[in-house]
């Protein structure tokens, strides 16, 4: 069942905490803002919640915004049940992952559209039940092509493989994915 | 890669660690010119008349290196360092307009305009521009990388002032003076590589930027046409950044 749009809150009682716990350490943002981006049913990072932090450990927002838009790890939108990550490296790409990205894109439905600044491919299903990402190279390039699903790695990937894989984590039953944290 | 290491210096205020000011000459062109320490290789060459281009630099800002125009050979480094960064030392032994740094700075500079939408006859900078300028200084005559003709963005929504993206090159020169001497940091860079854009704030209008306190730094440092006062027609966009570094010995001096 597609979610309405709309923004949770931010869940200010944990970010208070992740703060305080991390303040005046090196590298303090970064560590606050991956664990908010965990937080999140949605696995992302609300405009609210990126506010809220930099007005807490005062950062400016534009840097914030500058940090979250850098990393590719960071997202800035809602993220669907199962992630597929399809790696587009040399290797990879020398044995067609090229296909196999353009087949799930098929299969999904998904619609490339100039998603964000990320460098990197990021698409969600409408029923935010996938979302498709693209990688450089996850090291194992002896396995290409690679693809990883849920973080699970599976090399020597083809069409029909990842097919059977969507497949099954589709006739899965949906876990109610709560609207506000 | 043998060759000298360069000096140490600290990395927030750039200047070498001891804080006595020493004076030594260094060679530029073979020519012994007396520097010291706590000068970068640009602003030594820059007070004998040596031309060495530079975009991203501006006295009174911090120094980042991002143009990479200012390239110059140091003997005994195997590879090009930029200018803007190198600190002189003793003994120190430059060169600035050899065949190959020629070469390297044309390369850049005609990436530079091929990145984004440089059409200098309708620009509110023609004629004042530091892009333009250096092109002309190098005789670029042409430019050999396809243009990437992006579809960017203006954004006008700001009272005074408004940004053109199709003629930014991402120098950081508004960037670093908002956050570094207006104190606002409304300006950052976001997004990587050719995806990246001086944006305000989270990604908001600049207009409805609530950090902004509309005071014209940036437009003023900006090196080409992409930020400007509205109003200005072509060619009428002078920038006027003489306040830099007087505003910076202003502040020393009531430190
Ligand atoms: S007008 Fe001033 S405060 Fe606003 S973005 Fe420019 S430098 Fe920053
Ligand atoms: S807007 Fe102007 S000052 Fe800012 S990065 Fe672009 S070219 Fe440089
Ligand atoms: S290129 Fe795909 S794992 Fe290295
Ligand atoms: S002026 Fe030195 S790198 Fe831009």
């Amino acid at each position: 069942m597609p979610e309405p749009a709309m923004d949770p809150k931010v869940d200010h009682a944990f970010l208070d905490n992740l703060i305080t716990q991390y303040r005046h350490k090196p590298g303090a943002l970064l560590a606050i803002l991956e664990s908010a981006q965990d937080h999140h049913p949605r696995k992302y990072l609300t405009k609210e919640t990126l506010e809220y932090i930099g007005k807490e450990i005062g950062v400016s927002r534009s840097q914030i915004y500058n940090v979250v838009t850098f990393y590719s790890f960071f997202n800035l939108t809602p993220q669907g049940d199962h992630s597929i990550t399809i790696c587009r490296g040399t290797a990879c790409h020398a044995r067609g992952s090229k296909k196999i990205l353009d087949f799930v894109k098929n299969m999904l439905q998904l619609q490339e559209t100039n998603s964000g600044y990320a460098d990197k491919l990021c698409l969600t299903t409408p029923d935010n039940r996938f979302t498709v990402r693209t990688v450089a190279c996850f090291g194992q390039c002896a396995l290409a092509p690679v693809v990883s699903v849920d973080e699970r790695i599976y090399g020597y990937m083809t069409c029909r493989k990842i097919r059977e894989i969507i497949e099954k984590l589709d006739r899965e039953p949906v876990e109610p994915v709560p609207l506000f944290i | 890669m043998g060759g000298h290491r360069l000096p140490a210096c600290d990395p927030q205020t750039k200047k070498l660690d001891n804080n006595m000011s020493k004076e030594f000459t260094i060679r530029i062109n073979g020519r012994d010119i007396p520097a010291q320490e706590g000068e970068t290789v640009l602003d030594v060459a820059r007070r004998s008349d040596i031309y060495i281009p530079a975009l991203c630099h501006l006295k009174g800002l911090s120094p980042v290196g991002a143009c990479r125009l200012c390239l110059v050979e140091v003997k005994g480094v195997s590879r090009l360092v930029p200018s803007c960064t190198t600190y002189v030392h003793e003994g120190l032994d430059v060169i600035t307009d050899s065949e190959g740094i020629q070469k390297c700075r044309m390369v850049i500079l005609q990436l530079l305009f091929s990145e984004r939408n440089h059409t200098c006859s309708v620009c509110v900078s023609n004629g004042h521009c530091e892009l333009q300028a250096i092109a002309e200084n190098l005789g670029m005559n042409y430019v050999r990388y396809p243009y990437r003709f992006p579809a960017l963005k203006v954004d006008a929504s700001h009272e005074k002032y408004a940004i053109d993206h199709n003629r930014c090159v991402l120098c950081t020169r508004c960037v670093r003076v908002c956050k570094e001497v207006e104190g606002a940091h409304t300006l950052e860079i976001i997004g990587r590589g050719v995806h990246s854009l001086v944006l305000a704030d989270l990604d908001g209008l600049w207009g409805e930027s609530q950090t902004c306190t509309g005071c014209g730094k940036c437009v003023q440092v900006c090196p080409t046409g992409a930020l400007f006062e509205k109003g200005k027609a072509v060619g009428q966009m002078k920038k006027r950044n003489e306040f830099l570094p007087y505003l910076m010995s202003m502040r020393s001096l009531n430190r």
